[in-house]
């Protein structure tokens, strides 16, 4: 349990509505991610959560509100700006580049790193290199960190699903992130991976904070400090796990128990 | 740390300095021993050599289709063209700076507009560049020559490559040399700087932009920017190419850069191996021999060359080669090779 009282906001989503065309997708959703919290967005399915995890990333633009990474100092990003400002995402299924090995795909999520300028790269100059070298020993920092070393050489396809869930965490780590977003990071995962990720996860939360979208009630229940539940684009409770289980309102919407 | 045995190997930019230079070598060595007509083609092959290591940049890497290849080279060969006709003193290594230059600021004016562009929308925005080159080269006839075109004799074989040459036709076996060499030469320099693009983490982005868009913004990537400059340096590359084109056949003229040549480009590409530098040195050399297998074909089948299947034979030879190929070897010769190699150290 974290005291968010005295901790820094991370990300704060404050009164975001999305509107697709008649559709209300999110309607004055307003939640916060501190420091070092394990914070899940759970609802039934189309409830927002991706419509959520897609206004932080700035693929969407809210029609109302704002988002907000108070604790870096930013206002609402690009998505091309989330990884240089240390915000990482990975993706539903695992999002790898299919044809780049598994090292290539982890080093991806240093690309926006200083440094690799394309004058430098064409000449071959040394700082270029040194760069990239730095970069793939850091890759296989977190490859062997995952026990997922053996796989280095491999193409994506060529790698079991729980294998490749952990390259795109891989992945993520490499931008040295202070938001960690995982969309549905336990699914497709067997029983040992799934504690495996918990552990992982857990071991995360010491150096950020991370939002995570999960259907998997039993991992997010272990794993987060805070619930925010999504129902029809609304926010119809955030808390403990603990609270969350006998939250009535969740209970009928969520758990379809009157 | 536990490195995968095919990591041990780390690639730098000595080593890759090194083979390039090796090769270079090697292939000027081969121009000693090339009759003249086949050193001429074999320049002609660098020039194309030049282009293919762009184009295969462009689509391979940055999976952005360009059938205006052939524009891009005009605008290169017509920069060097017009320069060179007009100063006549001005050293060549200029002249193709100048081309390589205003052939990348070419792709970046048709890459602007394009970015949004996908598949065959993209395709038919880069046809729509190159079918505009030609008709302004006719019409511009102050600056371009018109029809006629423009000429220019800035490749001088210098005195002391003469040296090397004796008998009654020293002078046209020097001149073919030093034009078959000084393009290997330029060539190896372009082969070189594309291999550390292709492995640098510019490289990278394009790859990541190709395979999968959304997780490349993820990575910090503007796409809109890593798509122009893929363009970019393909435009610059064909734009060098073009000139070194021009400037080895001493003339720039419209009909030098048809539409169909970006098609042959691009079968040139494929048949070399999309994505490789290998495949476009590849196709380089099928561009070179070329006229010499299809006037084999043509005595072969007993065409006559000046009749109007003979004219086209190249077109069928390179379409047959291509459906071959994507039959057999959808990764070109330079997979082919590479799986058979693979075999090869299986087995050993």
């Amino acid at each position: 349990m974290t005291d968010t009282n005295t901790r820094r906001i991370t990300l704060e989503l404050a009164d975001v509505t999305v509107r697709f065309g008649g559709l209300l997708a999110l309607n004055d959703v307003s939640f916060r991610v501190h420091e070092n919290e394990i914070v899940g967005l759970i609802g039934p399915n189309g409830a927002g959560k991706t419509t959520a995890f897609n206004v932080v990333c700035g693929f969407q633009k809210p029609t109302s509100g704002t988002v907000s990474f108070p604790s870096i100092g930013r206002g609402a990003l690009k998505p091309s700006q989330l990884a240089k400002a240390g915000v990482a995402r990975t993706l539903q299924g695992v999002g790898l580049f299919r044809q780049l090995t598994i090292l290539e795909n982890v080093m991806a999520g240093a690309q926006s790193r200083p440094g690799g300028h394309i004058g430098a790269s064409i000449l071959g100059m040394p700082s270029g290199l040194k760069v990239e070298r730095s970069l793939r020993d850091e890759a296989m920092f977190h490859l062997e960190r995952l026990g997922i070393t053996k796989f280095a050489a491999a193409l994506p396809g060529g790698v079991p699903y729980g294998i490749a869930k952990k390259v795109s965490i891989a992945r993520a780590l490499m931008a040295k992130p202070q938001l960690l977003m995982l969309d549905e990071p336990a699914s497709g995962l067997d029983e040992k991976e799934l504690a495996e990720f918990v552990g992982l996860i857990g071991e995360l939360r010491q150096t950020m904070s991370v939002l995570l979208v999960e259907h998997n009630m039993d991992f997010v229940m272990q794993l987060v400090d805070n619930l925010v539940v999504l129902n029809f684009g609304q926010v119809i409770a955030i808390g403990t796990p603990s609270d969350i289980s006998t939250n009535p309102d969740v209970l009928a919407a969520y758990l379809g128990i009157d | 740390m536990t490195w995968p045995g095919s990591f041990r190997r780390q690639e730098t930019t000595h080593v890759r300095l090194l083979t390039v230079l090796g090769l270079t070598v090697l292939t000027l060595v081969v121009t000693f021993f090339l009759p003249p007509v086949a050193d001429s083609q074999l320049a002609g092959g660098a020039a194309i050599t030049i282009v293919i290591l762009g184009l295969s940049w462009l689509i391979g890497w940055s999976g952005q289709i360009s059938l205006g290849n052939s524009g891009f080279m005009a605008v290169g060969a017509y920069a060097a063209g017009i320069w060179a006709h007009h100063h006549t003193a001005s050293p060549l290594i200029f002249t193709f700076l100048l081309a390589t230059v205003v052939g990348g600021i070419s792709g970046l004016i048709v890459a602007i507009p394009s970015t949004r562009l996908r598949g065959p929308y993209l395709a038919g925005m880069t046809l729509a560049f190159a079918a505009a080159i030609t008709p302004l080269a006719q019409n511009f006839t102050s600056v371009t020559g018109g029809e006629g075109g423009l000429f220019f004799n800035t490749l001088t074989t210098p005195a002391w490559f003469l040296h090397f040459f004796s008998g009654a036709n020293a002078s046209i076996n020097a001149n073919a040399q030093w034009t078959a060499d000084l393009a290997v030469v330029i060539a190896g320099f372009m082969f070189f700087l594309m291999a550390n693009l292709f492995h640098s983490r510019s490289g990278r982005a394009m790859r990541l932009v190709r395979d999968n868009d959304v997780a490349a913004e993820l990575m910090g990537i503007n796409l809109s920017r890593t798509r122009t400059l893929a363009f970019v340096v393909a435009a610059a590359f064909a734009g060098l190419g073009g000139s070194l084109f021009a400037i080895i056949n001493a003339t720039v003229r419209p009909e030098s850069f048809p539409l169909t040549l970006s098609i042959t480009l691009l079968t040139l590409m494929v048949l070399g191996g999309i994505g490789t530098l290998s495949g476009a040195v590849i196709g380089g050399i099928i561009y070179s021999f070329s006229a010499n297998l299809v006037s084999h074909v043509n005595s072969l089948t007993g065409v006559n060359p000046t009749s109007n299947l003979g004219a086209n034979m190249q077109g069928i030879i390179f379409g047959v080669l291509l459906i071959l190929t994507m039959l057999f070897a959808p990764r070109g010769i330079a997979g082919l090779i590479q799986r058979i190699r693979s075999f090869i150290y299986s087995r050993s």
